[in-house]
């Protein structure tokens, strides 16, 4: 519902955008007013200088980009920062409007990305509308592509699993350099999650350190797109017009991060964002039926692989991809356990421990994954004492007596929305009617609190089936370990055949994009190569400074 | 304008030294121990002997760290802890140090032993819960934090409530089960339950108040709670279900401003089957009220308890707000009574018969 946008990070009452003092200070008489403020007839503010020399000097209407306010959330609420990014789909369209045609320069190709969450938001909204127990996202994925090909023009159309096959690839990589250091940057943290990015820049700059540099999935189709794909077509970035389809608002403003902006060519890697709500407004705006089956299109082989499956979480198996790369590279067989990560029994399904052990018991990984504001908390607090970080401002205070020297974890999937990406907040809710409804309002069950959560949680259950897309959950998530019965092996066997075919595109991308020939991803390349690389598949992180001045009023 | 009143208020102490307004008071409910806090970034422990009339002496003044106003303090039921509310943000857990040596636990130095973080803005009250494994923060964030103490003396984050709409200004646990309720700016008061297999949650919100909620006390039988407003009034909720609550009763006209305190303790002696204890009062009219409520003979289903004022002081710190007032929860001290207002002193009043 447009109430509970909010993506679960909590509004901070301080506006972050920094007031640039453009006007040295003039002494001034005291009592008297410095300047005089007239406003003109057209509404322009000019400054009056007083004094014997009049000087008359036109203001600069102070400017706050939806960036910063996405960023801060202080002074506009939720509801209002969501009423105005709810209008990109209009700008899709204004865009596509004013595109010029095809052969007349300054025609821009719409390409389309799309998040597997996002699919499964659909799927699962399809399914609960017509009644249907499950609709495949290979269908789901068909009828996107129709619908934006045909409608409204789009060029091409992809999921970002492949990217996401990158970004997982490249994780992995820099957990090894991690490790293979001192280890005094790990545990290393996700950074899929542009919610926990910008909290951390914004409220723990002293995580940051530990903070994945990999870009992510959505970054690095950005890059994919406006780089590998446009030179395989022939053309430059500017001549590329860029969309994605994400299960939350704060994509939005990942991929306006000024790292995500190539300066040569003065464009952004993703042009715009738009949530799974918004991209139905869109759909619902053209009267395109989303619940109509379409013949699967083939697919072109200069094309990017569809729906690939990475077994883990439904945020992207980010910590899976690491506990499966360490028990491949493993000289000795390793077991894997799991556990509520709580230090109090109470189960917490956002919030699970996974331990690697050697045949001679001792421990070889320790992860977790860490989802909501709440379970954030823990572990930003976990890892600043066990990196021996005196997070408390004022007096020096004797911190607890740990003598600890162990870290609590080597990796951890952190995620700013309990239940992960299908629960985002852009992902459409639970539908009521025969359509897909994007109009937010949940039939109020009367019971107070208690009703309608549970139906929440039990929507989030529902998208997260559709995500997995048939494939059941096996105890150990997806058996790492044991290799699961015949129906389930062969869905592993499928999914590790394609995922095969997809890291030997990677390598190509990756020799095409750093001009090197490798012949496995973690292969390390020439300095120029490296750098390269780094440039293309990793970005870095901003404290943000606040200058918080609290207010004088006695309370 | 003199009223007959079964009780009158006698001052017993008058404690001062904060060098600015003192906000909360807490009484340890195990040991002979008084903790105040204030403005002044500090929190002074008193010591004070047994009754008819305790006298009080400055244990320690605590530079607690806090880079802001402690704005409420908080001692566990165990006697063992005591947190610490701040316009810093942060919450203060704070023990003594024990003297190995002497084995002593009254030698040692008060250290912070936990500064938990994550509250974006001031803090304004903390409560620990009946076992005392779990503290509740809050915060003009508008949000309720639950923490879990673990064994480490580190503190779980066990969720973060984010159901008010404005400023929550108290903070207050059930005296046997794991009920939470909050008071808030946004005039309304919020229960919260723990679902063991998820999070906690908002079970019922309590609407009445015209104005924001100050401070609010549950009943010793904890079949009953009592909430202070902006408002003027005094609001008596009951628990007609096991997690329902509803208004009986609103004590009217008893403060001309703001009421900034609410206490309720049990009756001395707890005399009387029907008692539900002495609730006292305190505000921004200096004034402090005690009450004693009582369930009507053959009452009615949810009929209002019966009221009886005991007992009223005015100017209780002379011209100043009355900030916090409090009961001695501790057997044989159950006639004290504590007080802090913005002189920054601390008094403490014995109620006593009247003649």
């Amino acid at each position: 519902t447009l109430t509970d946008l909010n993506d679960y990070i909590t509004p901070s009452q301080a506006c972050i955008k920094p007031v640039e003092q453009v006007n040295p200070s003039r002494a001034v008489e005291s009592g008297a007013a410095a300047t005089e403020i007239r406003i003109d007839s057209n509404g322009s503010y000019y400054e009056v200088s007083k004094g014997l020399a009049q000087q008359t000097q036109k203001l600069q209407q102070a400017e706050i980009s939806l960036n910063d306010c996405l960023a801060c959330s202080g002074c506009i609420t939720s509801a209002e920062s969501i009423l105005i990014t709810l209008q990109s789909h209009t700008e899709v369209l204004n865009f596509l409007e004013h595109n010029p045609s095809r052969l007349v320069p300054g025609h821009r190709i719409p390409v389309l990305s799309i998040a597997p969450q996002s699919l499964a938001s659909l799927a699962a909204s399809l399914a609960s509308s017509s009644g249907q127990p499950s609709v495949p996202l290979a269908d789901v994925l068909s009828r996107v592509r129709a619908f934006a090909t045909e409608c409204l023009g789009f060029d091409h159309v992809y999921d970002t699993t492949f990217a996401r096959h990158l970004s997982l690839l490249e994780h992995i990589r820099e957990f090894q350099e991690r490790q293979d250091e001192d280890g005094h940057r790990l545990p290393m943290l996700a950074s899929a999650c542009p919610g926990w990015v910008c909290y951390a820049e914004k409220t723990h700059s002293e995580m940051l350190p530990f903070i994945s540099q990999t870009k992510s999935p959505q970054a690095i189709m950005g890059t994919l797109v406006k780089g590998w794909m446009a030179h395989k077509w022939g053309k430059r970035p500017e001549d590329i017009y860029h969309i994605t389809v994400m299960p939350c608002y704060d994509k939005k403003l990942e991929a306006s991060r000024p790292d995500f902006f190539d300066e040569a060519s003065n464009t952004r890697d993703v042009d715009c964002v738009l949530t799974t709500g918004e991209f139905v407004l869109l759909i619902k705006e053209k009267n395109f039926d989303l619940s109509v089956p379409v013949p699967p299109s083939p697919t072109l082989p200069s094309d990017l692989p569809d729906l690939l499956v990475h077994l883990g979480t439904s945020s992207g198996s980010y910590l899976h991809a690491i506990i499966s790369h360490l028990i491949r590279s493993s000289p000795t067989p390793l077991t894997l356990s799991t556990a509520s990560a709580e230090a109090t029994s109470k189960q917490n399904a956002d919030s699970t421990e996974y331990v690697l052990t050697a045949p001679d018991g001792s421990t070889v990984f320790r992860g977790a994954t860490c989802y909501g504001f709440r379970n954030l908390q823990n572990v930003v607090r976990r890892v600043a004492r066990d990196a021996g970080i005196r997070v408390i401002r004022g007096r020096p205070t004797v911190v607890s007596k740990r003598g600890a020297s162990q870290k609590a974890y080597d990796y951890v999937e952190v995620m700013a929305c309990p239940g992960g990406c299908v629960n985002g907040g852009g992902q459409l809710p639970r539908s009521t009617t025969a359509h897909i409804d994007t109009s937010g309002t949940l039939a109020d069950d009367g019971d107070g609190g208690m009703g309608s959560k549970w139906a929440d949680r039990a929507w989030t259950r529902e998208v997260e089936r559709a995500y997995w897309d048939g494939r059941e959950p096996v105890g150990d998530r997806f058996g790492l370990l044991t290799p699961p019965a015949s129906p389930k092996r062969k869905a592993t066997q499928i999914a590790e055949r394609s995922n095969a075919h997809a890291d030997q595109l990677a390598l190509l991308v990756l020799s095409d994009m750093c001009n090197v020939s490798v012949s496995r991803w973690g292969e390390e390349m020439d300095a120029q190569g490296e750098e390269r690389r780094r440039k293309l598949f990793r970005t870095s992180y901003h404290a943000v400074e606040s200058e918080v001045i609290g207010l004088g009023v006695k309370w | 304008m003199k009223e007959d009143l079964p009780c009158t208020l006698v001052p017993v102490a008058s404690l001062s030294g904060h060098e600015d307004r003192a906000w909360g008071v807490a009484w340890n409910p195990v040991k002979s121990l008084l903790s105040t806090c204030s403005a002044d970034k500090t929190i002074r422990i008193y010591t004070y002997t047994s009754t008819p009339s305790p006298s009080f002496t400055l244990l320690a003044s605590v530079p607690t760290g806090h880079t802001k106003t402690v704005r409420g303090i908080a001692w566990s039921p165990s006697g063992t802890s005591l947190a610490s509310a701040s316009f810093d943000s942060n919450i203060g857990v704070f023990q003594r140090e024990v003297d190995e040596d002497e084995g002593n636990v009254g030698a040692g130095e008060w250290e912070c032993v936990s500064m938990l973080e994550g509250h974006e803005t001031e803090c304004k009250s903390v409560a620990w819960s009946a076992e005392g494994n779990l503290l509740a923060s809050c915060s003009r964030d508008k949000t309720v934090w639950v923490w879990e103490a673990l064994p480490d003396g580190d503190f779980e984050c066990m969720g973060v409530l984010m159901e008010h709409t404005q400023d929550v200004k108290c903070v207050a646990w059930h005296p046997t089960e794991e009920i939470l309720a909050s008071g808030s700016y946004d005039d309304t008061i919020k229960l919260y339950l723990d679902d063991p297999s998820e999070d906690w949650f908002c079970f019922q919100t309590l609407t009445g108040h015209t104005s924001t909620v100050w401070s609010i006390a549950w009943s010793p039988c904890g079949r009953y709670l009592a909430s202070a407003s902006d408002d003027r009034t005094i609001r008596i909720w009951k628990r007609v279900e096991e997690h329902k609550w509803a208004c009986v009763h609103v004590l009217d006209g008893a403060h001309e401003r703001t009421i900034y305190a609410v206490s309720w303790g049990p009756k001395p002696d707890n005399a009387g089957a029907r008692t539900l204890g002495w609730l006292a009062s305190a505000g921004g009219d200096g004034r402090i009220n005690v009450w004693e409520l009582e369930i009507e003979e053959d009452a009615e289903e949810n009929s209002p308890p019966r009221h009886r004022l005991l007992a009223r002081l005015e100017g209780a710190h002379s011209v100043s707000d009355v900030n916090g007032i409090v009961w001695c929860p501790r057997e044989g001290y159950r006639s004290l009574l504590a007080s802090v207002g913005d002189d920054g002193e601390a008094r403490i009043w014995r109620i006593s018969p009247s003649g």
